[in-house]
């Protein structure tokens, strides 16, 4: 998406070389066009384009097996596959999905974003950049190669409970364990690296509360990205000592713990979650102002509502476990404390209705996609608060209610937020908007589908249906079959996004620097598309007017 | 609290689906106990609350929406920042919060207390069927599934308790307090019946408590809630609730059955007498992994059928049935299957699929092994 | 140091004055505010439990 021609050599990096010939190898080297050009560079935009493209296609590929599941799901019965490789497809599209296409999306639009909001020249660390990003098509290609070795990839679930993961899971564990090592280091460094970028390179005169929500979350998520992706290199390796070492941290026969997994697993898994929606939070915020045409209501309110609920996703861990048989005292500790992060979250919700509120309001499909996440972003979040009440979530654990829970914050919540922001920046990175007719086209096919794909879930998860089963009680045939549909819809309305996203790239309507009237960050101070370097000179930020 | 749970089903009962005992459709079973009453009451509740949230927060939501577009000629108003309307709307959910932690509080309480049980049954889970054990009664048995492969295969048309019936139901008496007590013997699975409101992880190296007191004598049927390997969609629960005195003459006749099984061990059996029940042995246990014909699925579960370290080495087979395979999916039977199902077994497995060793393993010799 | 508690759970809550904002920011110290937001949380915790112990009696 980043613009194509090789951008001229500047004084800078001919500075940078060590002797006339080798400067002249490395330059060479630097400016080559073609695969290896993308494969060294250390571009902020061009490593944000890779990561916002391996995305997209860890999208289609994780959805490809959503589709297989609704394909099996559609009537009762085994038509298309068998109970392992339906496993299968469950397992990997929760990981391709989670540490695939949620989280290297927004890293990419980090990497886009966070230089040209706070006014760097680049990220702070450009060669770890471009480490984080070619760590994932590697851990990827591994863990997907498992699918092909004997015995099958990994069929114990995105959550790889231990003793199922190890004592009991397929030979191929032992790369997915390589896999998820590999997605987790690109994560640390890619955290650190923001945090370096943010806390060192902002423009002169942009105090940490002029920056964008956006920038803000991003702070913060990255702080929760450092601090757990430790403990999942920690959960997997001790998985790997008792598969291949002999050791038995979760093997109840050689004296382990079985529940010590899911403790340590959810340590992670629960702010893992925030790092998934954190960042849509601050898309979100950045979205309703400028189409509303009016402030954010309450900005500092939000940067703090973000930070309590990143010091609250530290508590709430064993709500997912409750089940498990804990002690009584447990299951009350994690029940207040997890309907304690719902003030907070209803904080944002009602700053960005209050937003709007009295606002000059216009429909761009930027605006249609981050509405819906409100709307629909709330709706998991109402059920969340359904789960949290430690008795109910009794009858509501691992059912399909609980699917339908996680799906409407991550789709409609995180997914459409990460489209929105492909709709609102693409102006900035490609010069051109978007076409709009086709953008409604894709939010209303999409919209329809995520909830006819979603909503019977909660349905079906009440009337007793539990998750990860191949097929399923006859009673909850209606449910299915309009999931599937719902399903179908929506995913093959993702490919009127690629179309979008492809044609906007190779022309349209031509955007001006500030492609939006009522956006004033400071990104819509360069040109667009944006050229490969900005703010090479630190923009002068007197009398700019921030959020 | 008992109030509460009346405005509970009041409200409930807006819901047309709604009935004392049986599952809905579209909701959360009633269920037949005082706890899934309570729960019930609980998930409708917080259910209404959230309503009521969300029409506000969406009706003002979709008025701004309409009555603030540019379009209609709107110009935007900035205003921001209110502390008083920012203290409202922290405080009144964190009082909603405080409300709703109250009930939930005191049936939380109530399920965890197990104390002061009528009956205790040991709930085992295994991949892929639950062995209920009546503790102190000296009954236990396996419960599989009952639906035929045929039915899910699509050949034979479906019936109405699809995936949902089993070989033998765990039976219990009404009105009586049942402690079940969960644990595991392989993988973690998730003992479930949405009608009694009791859902606990079966973990290995673990032992969960939980209890129901069930109040309608009927047939309750639920399902492994946790994921648990292949057929984890395979493992049905069933509970048929009935009368005291039904209960008592039920647990009678089966006391009886087990004492003639155990007499079995004494005497020679025969190959041909072996080989048939070991089938039906294999069938119910083995089958789920090594397939029908025997021939495994290899390289996590071995084929029987034509292997030969099988054939050549009987007490490297016996051992492997007997004992489990450590650090593999082969579970120890010895604890779970009597020796006649063992011997039986083994010697079906060396007379089947053209593995004709010819050899009958006796009862008594697995007996000596197991308890020497 | 009274002000510092009562800033950070203001922040806690999500809700703070601009002017009051504004004046931390300038003439307050971060080590503080990040000492007091540590101990409070820890204190939020300590609270929390000892309601759940109450609660399970």
């Amino acid at each position: 998406m980043a613009p194509k021609s090789p951008p001229k050599a500047t004084l800078e990096h001919s500075q940078s070389a060590s002797g006339s010939a080798a400067a002249h190898h490395v330059e060479e080297r630097h400016y080559r066009s073609g695969p290896l050009r993308w494969l060294l560079t250390t571009n902020h935009k061009e490593i944000g384009s890779l990561y916002l493209i391996f995305s997209l296609s860890m999208f289609m590929i994780g959805g490809a097996m959503a589709l297989i599941i609704r394909l099996e799901l559609f009537q009762p019965g085994l038509q298309m596959v068998q109970p392992e490789f339906f496993n299968q497809m469950t397992t990997m599209h929760g990981l391709i999905m989670v540490f695939g296409a949620v989280m290297p999306g927004f890293v990419g639009l980090a990497n886009w974003m966070i230089p040209l909001q706070v006014g760097a020249p680049d990220m702070a660390l450009p060669r770890l950049n471009n480490f984080s990003f070619w760590l994932l098509p590697i851990a990827f290609t591994l863990l997907l190669s498992t699918l092909l070795m004997p015995g099958g990839g990994p069929n114990f679930g995105w959550t790889f409970y231990a003793p199922l993961s190890t004592t009991y899971a397929p030979p191929s564990t032992t790369f997915f364990i390589f896999a998820l090592h590999m997605a987790g280091i690109s994560s640390i460094l890619g955290a650190i690296n923001i945090i370096a970028t943010i806390l060192n390179l902002r423009a002169p005169g942009m105090r940490l509360m002029d920056m964008t929500l956006f920038v803000w979350t991003w702070l913060i998520t990255a702080f929760l990205l450092i601090a757990v992706m430790p403990v999942l290199a920690g959960v997997i390796t001790m998985m790997l000592l008792d598969i291949n070492f002999g050791t038995s941290f979760f093997n109840a026969a050689g004296g382990g713990d079985p529940v010590l997994f899911q403790h340590l697993f959810w340590f992670f898994g629960h702010p893992e979650v925030y790092i998934m929606i954190l960042p849509a939070f601050g898309i979100v915020s950045v979205i309703i102002p400028t189409f509303a045409r009016k402030r954010l209501f309450g900005y500092a309110s939000m940067v703090y509502a973000t930070a309590s609920i990143a010091i609250l996703s530290f508590l709430v861990w064993a709500h997912h476990m409750f089940a498990v048989g804990l002690p009584l005292v447990a299951e009350l500790f994690f029940m207040y404390t997890t309907m304690l992060i719902a003030v907070p979250t209803g904080v944002k919700v009602f700053n960005w209705i209050t937003t709007l509120f009295r606002g000059e309001i216009t429909f761009e499909t930027p605006m249609l996609f981050a509405l819906a996440f409100v709307v629909l972003f709330t709706i998991g979040g109402f059920s969340g608060l359904m789960l949290a009440i430690a008795p109910a979530d009794f009858q509501y654990h691992d059912t399909y209610f609980v699917v339908a829970h996680f799906h409407y914050v991550l789709v409609p919540g995180a997914v459409f937020s990460i489209m929105a922001a492909v709709y609102y920046w693409l102006p900035k990175w490609t010069g051109h908007y978007p076409d709009e007719r086709l953008g409604r086209w894709h939010f209303w096919l999409s919209v329809i589908g995520v909830n006819l794909l979603f909503f019977p879930m909660h349905f079906a998860g009440l009337a007793g249906m539990p998750r990860r089963i191949p097929d399923y009680a006859l009673q909850f045939a209606d449910f299915n079959m309009a999931s599937s549909i719902g399903g179908f819809l929506f995913g093959f309305s993702q490919l009127l996004f690629i179309w979008v996203i492809v044609k906007c790239v190779r022309g349209g309507v031509k955007a001006p620097a500030s492609a939006w009237e009522g956006a004033t960050d400071l990104e819509w101070t360069v040109p667009s598309p944006a050229p490969l370097h900005t703010f090479e000179t630190p923009p002068d930020l007197r009398g700019f007017k921030f959020h | 609290m008992r109030k509460m749970f009346t405005l509970a089903a009041l409200l409930a009962s807006l819901d047309s689906s709604y009935s004392i005992s049986h599952a809905s459709d579209w909701n959360m079973p009633v269920g037949v106990s005082q706890v899934s009453r309570d729960v019930y009451g609980l998930h409708m509740i917080i259910f209404w609350i959230c309503v009521v949230i969300g029409l506000i927060v969406f009706g003002v939501m979709f008025y701004s929406l309409y009555r603030y577009r540019r379009s209609k000629g709107a110009k935007a108003v900035q205003f921001h920042e209110h502390t008083t309307i920012e203290i409202v709307w922290t405080a009144i959910p964190f009082l909603i919060l405080i409300a709703m932690a109250i009930p939930a509080t005191a049936t939380l309480k109530d399920m965890y207390d197990a104390s002061e049980s009528d009956y205790d049954v040991m709930i085992t889970g295994h991949q892929w069927r639950w062995q209920y054990d009546y503790m102190g009664e000296d009954v236990t048995f396996f419960s599989n599934m009952s639906t035929p492969r045929e039915q899910i295969a699509g050949t034979e048309e479906k019936g109405e308790h699809y995936l949902l019936e089993v070989d033998q139901p765990l039976v219990l008496p009404v009105d009586r307090k049942i402690r079940l007590l969960t644990t595991s013997a392989d993988v973690i699975h998730s003992w479930w019946v949405p009608d009694l409101a009791v859902k606990k992880d079966a973990i290995p190296g673990f032992v969960n408590e939980s209890w129901t007191r069930i109040e309608e004598p009927g047939i309750y049927r639920g399902q492994c809630a946790e994921l648990c390997g292949k057929d984890h969609g395979f493992m049905p629960v069933v509970v048929h609730a009935m009368e005291q005195e039904q209960f008592d003459a039920w647990l009678a006749e089966r006391k009886q059955e087990a004492a003639a099984e155990a007499g079995g061990v004494d005497r020679e059996w025969a190959l041909e007498e072996l080989v048939e029940r070991g089938e039906k042995v294999y069938a119910t246990i083995c089958a789920s992994c090594h397939q029908a014909e025997g021939q495994g699925m290899p390289p996590t579960f071995p084929a029987l059928a034509g292997n030969q370290t099988l054939m050549d080495d009987l007490d490297r087979h016996i051992d492997v049935v007997v004992n489990g395979v450590s650090g593999s999916a082969m579970a120890a039977f010895s604890g779970t299957l009597s020796p006649v199902d063992i011997a039986a077994l083994i010697t079906f497995e060396r007379n089947a699929w053209g593995n004709d060793t010819g050899d009958a393993v006796q009862p008594a010799d697995i007996q000596a092994l197991v308890s020497p | 140091m009274w002000d510092v508690v009562k800033s950070v759970l203001a922040a806690f809550f999500g809700v703070q004055q601009d002017q009051r904002r504004r004046k931390d920011f300038e003439q307050g110290k971060a080590g503080a505010f990040i000492l007091i937001g540590i101990l409070l949380a820890l204190l939020m915790i300590v609270i929390v439990f000892v309601v759940a112990s109450m609660a399970a009696g």
